[in-house]
């Protein structure tokens, strides 16, 4: 049984509804702890603006937690328990820190087919784009995220 | 205060993290806001044919972005990190990041390092960093 494309494709080139995003000192601090990291950047005030920032600094991969408020078409009704992660990607034309009031943006920019010994998938590229209220650019989140066909065990597992 | 670590070409710099732990799974779910239950309902993820829970994958970019930070120093300005996923990470493991300064194509340009995330010596991850700056 070959498994079928899931994602419609309709919707290539479509934005989910944009999103404000307000950058917390609370909400940087919880990210650094989970993640174990202690850098002082992301804790002490003085500190950062000493480094010359503007404020507590979000580590670089914190837009990663900048979500839309309700599911983007492309992902609704999917299984979640066939989503692995695929490619992550952060340019930055600044830093962003706490206090930073963030307009966001995400879109479905490509879906793709793959296949490999282990079944086929789909690749569900997203970029979330971020800018100032000013409408200036600070960051682009790419995100590639694959989805397993029904048939696809769990992909690049090395064998133990 | 905070040097970096990496100077010319070739200089290398690691962190170890973990063993990652269900509750860090948790945490990062919180702080993330990614609560895929693939990620620490096991029940689900045996299900879901993956053989138990999977750590994010963003909670390994992580790691490899703070070994990036560290490795040039706070003071550096990240302008661009990208990570390839390339093998599960599992609660337990224990995570190594090492980043490698490269060749710079032309003086004044950005500043690249490599980035390897492994698990027992295989990889998970695989990335680059790059940053401003005229570090000499």
């Amino acid at each position: 049984m070959s498994d079928r494309a899931e994602i419609d494709r309709t919707l290539i080139g479509s934005s989910a509804a944009s999103f404000t995003v307000e950058v917390e000192k609370g909400a940087i601090r919880r990210f650094a702890e989970a993640v174990g990291d202690p850098a002082q950047i992301y804790f002490d005030e003085a500190f950062a603006r000493s480094l010359g920032y503007a404020g507590i600094v979000a580590p670089p991969t914190f837009p990663t937690t900048f979500r839309p408020h309700s599911k983007p078409a492309w992902i609704r009704g999917l299984d979640e328990g066939r989503f692995l992660a695929g490619e992550q990607g952060f340019r930055y034309w600044r830093p962003i820190v706490a206090g930073d009031r963030l307009e966001c943006a995400l879109r479905l920019t490509d879906v793709q087919d793959k296949r490999s010994s282990k079944g086929s998938m789909e690749l569900i590229i997203q970029d979330l784009v971020i800018t100032s209220p000013a409408g200036d650019m600070v960051c682009v989140n790419r995100r590639v995220v694959i989805y397993r066909g029904l048939t696809t065990t769990l992909a690049q597992e090395a064998s133990s | 205060m905070n040097p970096a670590a990496l100077h010319k070409p070739g200089d290398t710099f690691s962190i170890r993290r973990g063993p990652i732990t269900t509750t860090q799974l948790v945490m990062y779910a919180g702080a993330s806001g990614d609560f895929n239950r693939i990620h620490y309902d096991h029940p689900f993820a045996v299900q879901a044919g993956l053989g138990g829970v999977l750590a994010h994958g963003m909670l390994t970019m992580a790691f490899a972005a703070s070994c990036a930070v560290e490795a040039f120093g706070q003071a550096s300005r990240i302008s661009r990190i990208d990570a390839r996923f390339t093998s599960p990470v599992r609660v337990g493991d224990v995570v190594e990041v090492t980043a490698t300064m490269m060749e710079r194509d032309a003086p004044g340009g950005p500043i690249e390092a490599t980035l390897t995330a492994e698990v027992d010596g295989r990889v998970v991850l695989r990335g680059v960093v790059e940053v401003e700056g005229s570090m000499s």
